[in-house]
């Protein structure tokens, strides 16, 4: 596990380099700033508002930093022929992916405390509480940008950057879906699609601006429920890209 | 072994409480669901008045003789009736269908997560025996 550690923490170096994580960050702060500057009209109350684009803002801003950070981790480090040593001696594969993996799940979650921090300093700036399952809640969607993270890097192992995209935003897409609605898309066939429906994840577990929103409590059980259910399903995406990087031959 | 964990896993989620989805309207239990019904109209007058006589702009009670204008008669009706604040009803269904509302399906969630462990486990040391052979 110490190459996978010392592994994650060159990537982790590599990606606080690169200007993609500095873009993405002043984008999703820019946002944040743009959407508590919009009037609430009829609203009663603009914390409210704030809170609930903010986190839905961070939600976005997740998916753009596990595509941006992991989308061209795979294919450069294929294309600079850098992967070939590396898997040849120190590194078997699976520590590979994982040292991979890691380095770009702490960056992620280090830049979503930061647009967590900001939607804070928004909500203070004009003068409106901060409630206390805030942090909590950008927990989850910290958790919910490791299974898109795992997801961009399963997808990465077959396509190219500019097919990742798409992919895994139409899976964030799907995965918000409820089963009734995805049913929808393909009503001929509603045991396939509830067959595969049931496979896809439910990300509307991580999902609790509404009740942080009107102010209700959520039992604390939920979390760790919840937390349980995001790392579960991200090392099974991470498996699935393991079990394809095993069958490509690198040669 | 690997092998007949994958199968076991396999078996559990063609089990049919395994495919219950996580729609909470389809899977909420019936008490979950029955705190929409009990509400209190407050204006029944909409639909017991039958005897109004109506002309373009206002009408007359039949009964006290009052008479009202239309936009009265409306908003009277659409005044419609009180729930208590934070309770699930026909108007807030979209609020408490949420996961986070519906402990019921939390052990689901559970048992789908330790399903996917078992699945991320099989995968990892079948994909490593594939290797291993070729």
């Amino acid at each position: 596990m110490k190459a996978v550690f010392t592994f994650s923490l060159m990537t982790l170096r590599m990606l606080f380099r690169r200007r993609t994580l500095w873009g993405i960050l002043l984008i999703i702060l820019l946002a944040l700033a743009g959407i508590a500057s919009v009037p609430s009209f009829d609203v009663s109350n603009q914390g409210r508002f704030i809170l609930d684009f903010g986190l839905f803002g961070i939600e976005v801003g997740a998916l753009l930093l596990a595509l941006g950070l992991a989308a061209t981790l795979y294919p450069r480090d294929r294309e600079t022929r850098t992967l070939m040593p590396l898997i040849a001696v120190p590194l078997s594969r699976w520590q590979y992916l994982l040292g991979r993996f890691l380095g770009a799940a702490l960056i992620q979650a280090a830049a979503l405390l930061v647009t967590c921090l900001g939607l804070m300093l928004i909500l203070l700036f004009h003068k409106l509480p901060i409630p206390g399952d805030l942090l909590p809640a950008t927990l989850l969607i910290i958790v919910e940008g490791w299974f898109l993270l795992s997801t961009v890097f399963f997808f990465s192992f077959f396509t190219s950057p500019p097919l990742n995209w798409p992919l895994t935003t139409m899976l964030f897409i799907v995965s918000q879906m409820s089963v009734a609605e995805f049913v929808g898309l393909l009503p001929s066939a509603p045991g396939l699609m509830r067959a595969v429906r049931m496979i896809l994840p439910h990300a509307d577990v991580f999902h609790i601006k509404d009740p942080i929103a009107h102010g209700f409590a959520i039992e604390p059980v939920y979390f760790l429920v919840a937390i349980f259910y995001g790392l579960c399903y991200s090392a099974f995406m991470l498996s699935l890209a393991l079990a394809v990087f095993r069958g490509r031959d690198l040669k | 072994m690997i092998r007949y964990v994958f199968l076991f896993t396999i078996v559990y989620l063609s089990f049919s409480g395994c495919r219950t989805d996580y729609d909470i309207a389809d899977v909420a239990p019936v008490e979950f669901l029955d705190s929409e019904e009990n509400h209190e109209h407050l204006h029944e007058h909409a639909d017991e008045d039958t005897s109004c006589t109506h002309d373009s702009n206002a009408h007359t009670d039949g009964e006290t003789g009052e008479e009202h204008s239309i936009d009265e008669h409306v908003e009277a009706s659409h005044a419609g009736h009180d729930h208590a604040s934070g309770t699930r009803n026909h108007g807030t269904q979209w609020f408490f269908n949420q996961p986070w509302a519906a402990p019921f399906i939390w052990r689901k969630l559970f048992r789908d997560s330790v399903i996917f462990l078992g699945l991320a486990v099989a995968v990892f040391f079948l994909s490593s025996r594939r290797r291993r052979k070729r």
